[in-house]
């Protein structure tokens, strides 16, 4: 691993099985992820990009290969070990936002840190905290079926921010918004990445998401071009 | 906000389906409360039998008659005895009620009431009774329920002693325990003897024995036993306990029926809450999924799963218990005043409560186990592979 890369992968594989037959996804990655880079990673359906995330994300396994993320071998971890990982040091942002519907724009929020040792004042400060930086602190008692979709994905991007984690994955983050909201949520993760220094790996099949990115990879067949 | 809050947020997701289910549960605990507290107070005389007193009879069957002497003989002949008693059992009915059953009987006026201590009865009353031989005691339900007062004058028809019998109510007994009927009929055993035939004289039903040291209750009733182990009238004399046990058993497939029901009950509810848990988890899959990608753990999302089952079980017992008591004792005032004879009193034991409590979060737990253990994948990409993840 480059010193300054906080992800890196070496002959990164991984097959699923349909049956008996493998069906190979990933086909020996190299790649280095420079700490507080901005990536997007791009290719048809198929290509595996969500895959990689996920691998990246410690939430799948490789089949073969190392993978190094912030000084971690997930390779070498087993199911709890990766989800007190997960915990710490990555920021999950989905297309669909997925916040919990029965739950405020802030008890989504506080949700990643229900798992850490911090007190009900401590909590609801890091909460207040990340919602506003996400503007949107005079809604956290809104429950997401009352906000919109770009306010939505912004709660989610408070939340995967709220434990501070080393990195942020965000799969299709602006693929369910329109182009305004999208262009919103762009400009709050360029100024997460360029102000907070946080590493931003990206997957997207929209060409004005990837421009925002600082490292543009393309992925094909397994491979990366 | 903390775990609990999330897993009661999330119980009532689906407010209506929630709603509904924790109802049912509900009225599944009333039912099986109902149930036992039915099974509970017919097995309360058994529970509430004097642990000093035995009960003598003909060792045929309590249908058959013993001479009189029997009652002289253990007198003289037994040892460690604090008293001695003996009735008839009258089996009569009132004729403008006649299916209205209450117990009566043709006691020792003289013996009775001191062997039976329970019973209660105004000093003035006791000996306006005693004074009068065609002179009735009755229970205070059984006066309730006819509007029978002191000084009233009551014909009941025999069936056992046939003829309409006529009887001055003299007196209106009290218990000391609740589990004694309170609709009870006594006269004089004279009053009776006087007049059937000869054949059907001096003879008496049963007798009530009452031992000094309840310690000796066993060599007591061996005693009496062996006394008329060689006469035409043989005894079966036991505790009164097993005495009681005996009629409750006649109705003993009854009670396992209504213990078995009760519980049921009980199991078709499991299945219930098993089935909206199992609901939930299938349509919240995606969502246990992004928990899982948070850094939530299986065994977090397992106590997710239990904790709303175990919420809205318990949730709905509570509800069913609250509920019990005044439906119970609505119901336990009418039954107290239609049957005393079989039901004296009526109402839910703390102990029944208890157990209802207990079932209640055992169904919240068994019903979590298959909907835990449900057939999403239980890895993180496993659950959030069924998303619409790209």
């Amino acid at each position: 691993m480059s010193s300054q890369a906080i992800v890196s992968l070496r002959q990164l594989r991984k097959s699923y099985f349909r049956g008996h037959i493998e069906v190979p996804v990933l086909d020996g990655i190299d790649l280095d992820i420079p700490n507080a880079s901005f990536e997007a990673l791009m290719g048809p359906s198929g290509s595996g990009k969500t895959t990689l995330l996920n691998l990246i994300a410690g939430i799948d396994r490789p089949t073969s290969g190392t993978l190094t993320v912030a000084g971690a071998d997930l390779s070498k971890m087993n199911e709890s070990k990766l989800a007190d990982w997960r915990a710490a040091n990555i920021g999950f942002i989905f297309q669909s936002y997925n916040l919990i519907p029965v739950l405020t724009a802030a008890q989504n929020v506080e949700l990643p840190l229900l798992l850490t040792k911090l007190n009900k004042k401590d909590r609801s400060e890091r909460v207040r905290t990340a919602l506003r930086i996400v503007g949107l602190e005079e809604r956290m008692k809104h429950y997401p079926r009352e906000l919109s979709g770009g306010q939505e994905q912004r709660v989610a991007i408070a939340r995967a921010l709220v434990s501070d984690p080393t990195i942020l994955v965000a799969d299709e983050p602006t693929g369910d918004l329109d182009r305004k909201s999208a262009d919103e949520i762009l400009d709050l993760l360029v100024q997460l990445n360029e102000k907070f220094g946080k590493t931003i790996i990206m997957v997207t099949h929209d060409p004005q998401a990837a421009d925002r990115a600082k490292i543009k990879r393309h992925l094909n067949k397994g491979l990366l071009e | 906000m903390n775990y609990f809050a999330l897993v009661f947020k999330s119980a009532f997701r689906n407010r209506t389906r929630s709603i509904m289910t924790t109802a049912g549960m509900a009225v599944a605990v009333l039912s099986f409360l109902f149930l036992r507290t039915v099974v509970d107070v017919w097995n309360s005389g058994i529970s509430a039998a004097a642990q000093d007193r035995l009960a003598t009879r003909h060792k045929i069957s309590i249908t058959m008659t013993l001479p009189k002497t029997h009652y002289q003989k253990i007198i003289d002949r037994v040892p460690n005895l604090s008293g001695v008693t003996y009735a008839n059992w009258f089996g009569a009915v009132y004729p403008p009620d006649e299916h209205g059953f209450f117990a009566n009987f043709a006691i020792n006026g003289d013996t009775y009431f001191k062997v039976y201590n329970e019973l209660v009865i105004p000093p003035d009353q006791l000996q306006a009774w005693q004074e009068d031989r065609a002179g009735a005691v009755v229970g205070p339900q059984l006066a309730k329920k006819y509007g029978w007062k002191i000084g009233d004058r009551v014909t009941l028809r025999g069936t056992i002693y046939p003829g309409d019998w006529t009887f001055n109510v003299r007196a209106i007994y009290d218990t000391t325990s609740k589990s004694f009927d309170k609709s009870t009929f006594m006269f004089h055993w004279d009053y009776l003897n006087d007049a059937v035939s000869e054949t059907r004289k001096e003879q008496i039903g049963f007798l009530g024995v009452r031992v000094a040291d309840p310690r000796q209750g066993a060599q007591v009733a061996r005693a009496i036993d062996e006394l008329f182990a060689s006469s035409d009238a043989e005894t079966l004399t036991e505790s009164e306990r097993a005495f009681n046990l005996e009629f409750v058993s006649m109705y003993s497939a009854i009670l396992t029926a209504m213990d078995v029901v009760s519980i049921v009950i009980l199991l078709i509810m499991t299945l219930i809450v098993a089935n909206t848990i199992a609901m939930g988890v299938r349509e919240r899959a995606h969502e246990y999924g992004v928990l899982r990608a948070i850094g939530f753990k299986p065994k977090h999302l397992l106590a997710f799963v239990f904790g709303e089952s175990t919420l809205i079980a318990v949730l709905g017992g509570c509800l069913g218990i609250a509920i019990a008591f005044p439906v119970i004792s609505g119901f336990g005032k009418v039954i107290e005043d239609n049957l005393s004879g079989m039901f004296p009193y009526f109402s839910m034991n703390t102990s029944t409560m208890m157990i209802a409590g207990g079932l209640s979060l055992a169904v919240g737990l068994i019903s979590a186990i298959v909907p835990a253990d449900s057939n999403t994948p239980t890895t993180c990409a496993g659950r959030l592979a069924l998303s619409s993840m790209s």
